[in-house]
């Protein structure tokens, strides 16, 4: 996948959704075509649906909870919400690190109604995947593959993601 | 603490805001309903006379149904409330019978109603109950029983035609009716000066009410002044009119005799002329002249019908208000709060620095007003969030009602406090375990009559439902006179499920505590009442995230007693900052007795837990640093102790400094681990760090019951 265009600034992500909307215009059965937000972790790609998200936050001051997994590392506030973040690097069993420049916390609603933090390396782009183009895959939390140039992108099952046993 | 909004899994089906305010509405008329169907099959039961202001009431309901389904457009409820205003209507006319048959018929269309309106949105759900609907309007109108009216004549009546000629059908059927019942009629005759007419008006009606029935009200253009109005009443008592006239303060009111009672008391038998009225007709003209004694600029006053005054006052006196709209309005008011926190610390910075120590002090003055003025506007969003407990009485006064009938006991539900206040979000979150204590006390604890009978207790049981405010709390304790709880079979069933060892030595209060263990009941059956494979310890997990305890005190034979504490208010507490290892926590100040600071030497052991001698009691402790794993200072420093009580619990709590108090606002922790145990939410205080709010519930609760921690 070429370098595409980070979402650097808040506006970015409007961005992103503006030029996956001229995308789609320009062409594509819409019934067919799924959108995702794709990111980087740890150099590979993965994707959610971006109807699953609300939001991309860059990284500020996250609070340790005590009593949690190490998954989630504490919680934010989002404008007066308080709301876990899921490293998600130690989520898919990677190799966690530090946030860097380029981190950023994607907020994505949980099947429930809340709202839920996830950890990421950096935001890539949006992208539009034609049903036909999955392939299915046999991971704990990936859903599915999509191939995206000569590459993978792995699309999130997020029920599955958010689905942390509280009592590690 | 946080209370965590419940996200209700809904079904499939699309509830636009619309169809939610209709929703919202449509439920509150509905209830209100349901309250007086309940009324009025009792009154009906106990062969009293129906309060006409019941019947009354259930036609605007209806009426207010109708409207407001037709606003919205929802056919299937226009349809059926419109035939249920009809039968309502003719009830309140008295042209349809009060029977059985229509008291039955009325209580099930409001079930049906209740079931399309949880249904809005669901057009197949609707569909499906349209036959049902057909079938509900079609006994409707076969309940309508019509009432044969003899044409009684109102001759007899000492009254002049024109104004029996100005009575509505309803008035008729109302004075048809207190004859019937063989009532005194009389004609109160009032003056009023025109400015202050309303009030006096109102003064006198309420004390009319207080005797008796208020028939009509009508206006009587009399000969008094161009400043003065009178009024003819028109009204049903079972007092004579001297009686009345006697009660009477009032000035310029005449009171006479328009029929006396058929069945008289034989003190009142009286001639029907009261012999205390000075002017007995003659303040009554005919209405024909309708306005009063004229004069060109005399003002030109229309009495108003002060029936319709009444209604139009109820509608506009009180606001409908999304409580999420006022959840919204804490949250700005807590933000304010945060931001004057950080405008606190701008000014003590500029009072520091000599070069704007003037500045400081000016804008410190500036500060403190401020202050006031937000704890003002803090106190006034909170008062309108608090509601009283009566709802909620009512609704368990309907479900006891119901459910000592499918039980078969004799019970009566004693209710003190229904006006005690709490936020409207601790109400809805109270409802569910209170409904359940009251459940448990009627199936578990009130005995059947006639075991009762054998013990040589009152065979009718009571349940008690006390509310009253403690401080910053609320109690509200449920108290039956039933056999108590059986500590043996609780302790055995408390063995049976691991809870506690055969061997263990238990406290009475210990033992009694067992009922909030998850899985331990105190009957072995599983009845369809109180079963349900919950428990108190469900009651317990439900109150925790409010802040709030439940306490059971029992006395075998005698009864039991469950009492909830639960806060006043959710919104908007002070709160104790400490702090250890660099991590600031919040303490709800409500729950904090006092602080203390102590030397190492001054904790003693005993076993492997750490105790300190507190003004001659033994002080259990818990550090925080153990409690959440964290990296706290060494034992042999000097620390601080935060004294924590809840309910009958105290302990004390170790941390390693107090960073002082903040109004703090408490969230739910959102994200895929909702519930921590310890912890009731976060707060922000200025910075963009989160700062965890500790559940003093639970740390007491591991504390005292040594539940390791993870």
């Amino acid at each position: 996948m070429s370098e595409a265009p980070t979402p650097n600034e808040t506006g970015g992500w409007e961005t992103l959704a503006r030029e996956a909307a001229c995308r789609l215009e320009s062409g594509g059965d819409l019934s067919e075509l799924q959108q995702f937000l794709t990111f980087r972790l740890d150099g590979a790609f993965y994707a959610v649906p971006v109807e699953r998200v609300r939001e991309i936050v860059r990284i500020r001051p996250i609070t340790p909870v005590p009593r949690l997994p190490a998954e989630v590392l504490g919680v934010i506030s989002l404008r007066g919400e308080i709301v876990e973040v899921v490293d998600l690097r130690r989520r898919l069993g990677l190799e966690p690190t530090e946030p860097a420049r380029r981190s950023r916390i994607i907020v994505v609603h949980g099947g429930d109604g809340s709202i839920a933090g996830l950890l990421v390396d950096g935001v890539t782009e949006v992208l539009s995947v034609d049903e036909s183009d999955l392939r299915a895959a046999s991971g704990d939390a990936v859903e599915s593959l999509c191939v995206r140039g000569d590459e993978f992108v792995s699309l999130l099952d997020l029920n599955r993601v958010l689905e942390i046993d509280g009592n590690q | 603490m946080a209370a965590r909004k419940k996200t209700r899994t809904r079904k499939a089906r699309v509830v636009s805001k619309a169809d939610k305010e209709f929703i919202s509405e449509a439920e509150e008329i509905l209830e209100r309903m349901r309250l007086d169907l309940a009324d009025l099959s009792d009154q009906r039961a106990a062969g009293e006379e129906v309060d006409p202001e019941l019947v009354n009431r259930l036609f605007r309901s209806a009426h207010s149904l109708k409207g407001l389904a037709n606003l919205f457009g929802f056919d299937p409820v226009q349809n059926l409330a419109h035939h249920l205003e009809d039968v309502l209507d003719g009830l309140r006319l008295g042209r349809v019978l009060l029977s059985v048959a229509v008291v039955d018929v009325v209580d099930r269309t409001a079930s049906l109603f209740a079931k399309l309106l949880s249904a809005v949105g669901d057009t197949a759900a609707i569909e499906a109950m349209s036959e049902a609907v057909q079938a509900l309007i079609a006994e409707i109108e076969l309940a309508k029983q019509p009432v044969e009216t003899q044409a009684e004549e109102f001759a007899t009546l000492d009254i002049e035609a024109s104004l029996l000629r100005a009575l509505t059908e309803y008035e008729e059927h109302r004075l048809r009716e207190n004859l019937r019942r063989g009532r005194n009629i009389l004609l109160v005759d009032a003056t009023f000066e025109i400015i202050s007419f309303e009030e006096g008006l109102s003064e006198l009606t309420t004390a009319i009410r207080e005797i008796g029935e208020v028939l009509s009200t009508l206006p009587a253009p009399g000969e008094s002044s161009k400043a003065q109005i009178c009024f003819s009443l028109l009204v049903a008592s079972d007092l004579t009119s001297t009686e009345v006239d006697a009660r009477f303060e009032f000035p310029d009111t005449t009171v006479r005799s328009v029929a006396a009672a058929r069945n008289p008391a034989p003190a009142a038998a009286g001639k029907s002329v009261s012999t205390s009225v000075s002017e007995p007709i003659a303040t009554v003209d005919p209405p024909d002249g309708a306005a009063p004694a004229t004069s060109n600029d005399a003002p030109q006053i229309q009495p108003p019908d002060p029936r319709e005054f009444e209604s139009l006052k109820s509608i506009s006196d009180t606001v409908r208000v999304d409580i999420r709209k006022l959840d919204e309005l804490m949250n700005l008011v807590g933000e304010l709060v945060i931001q004057r926190s950080a405008l606190g610390d701008l000014v003590s910075r500029l009072h520091g620095d000599p070069a704007t120590a003037r500045i400081g002090s000016d804008f410190g003055k500036v500060h403190k007003a401020l202050d006031g003025k937000l704890r003002e506007l803090q106190s006034a969003v909170l008062e309108v969030r608090m509601v009283p407990l009566r709802q909620v009485f009512e609704k368990v006064s309907r479900v006891v009602r119901r459910l000592r009938v499918e039980l078969e006991k004799d019970v009566r539900l004693e209710l003190c406090g229904a006006d005690t206040e709490l936020d409207k979000l601790i109400v809805e979150e109270l409802i569910d375990p209170l409904m359940h204590i009251v459940r448990n006390a009627l199936d578990h604890g009130i005995e059947s009559p006639n075991e009762r009978s054998e013990k040589g207790k009152d065979p009718q049981g009571c349940i008690k439902i006390d509310a009253f405010q403690r401080g910053n709390h609320v109690v509200i304790a449920v108290s039956d006179d039933g056999r108590g709880i059986d500590r043996e079979r609780l302790r055995a069933k408390a063995e049976a499920k691991g809870v506690i060892e055969p061997g263990d030595v238990l406290t009475d209060q210990e033992n009694l505590d067992l009922i909030f263990a998850p899985g331990v009941s105190t009957r072995d059956e599983v009845t369809e009442i109180s079963g349900r494979g919950v428990g108190m310890d469900v009651v317990r997990h439900n109150l925790a995230p409010l802040g709030g305890v439940v306490e059971v005190d029992s006395e075998p034979g005698q009864g039991t007693t469950i009492s909830m504490t639960l806060p006043i208010t959710l919104a908007i507490i002070r709160s104790v900052l400490v702090a250890v290892a660099d991590q600031r926590f919040a303490i709800p100040l409500n729950t904090v007795q006092e602080t203390l600071s102590i030397d190492p030497e001054q904790i003693q052991r005993s076993e492997d837990r750490e105790i300190l001698n507190h003004r001659g009691d033994a002080l259990l402790l818990l550090r925080l640093s153990d409690a959440f794993g964290l990296a706290g200072l060494s034992r042999d420093e000097k620390s601080f102790v935060v004294v924590l009580g809840m309910g009958d619990s105290r302990i004390g709590l170790i941390v390693d400094r107090l960073e002082g108090q903040q109004d703090t606002v408490i969230k739910p922790i959102q994200g895929p681990i909702p519930t921590i145990r310890g912890i009731a939410g976060a707060t922000e205080l200025g910075d963009q760090y989160p700062v965890l709010v500790l559940d003093v519930s639970a740390l007491l609760d591991d504390a005292l019951h040594r539940k390791e921690a993870a």
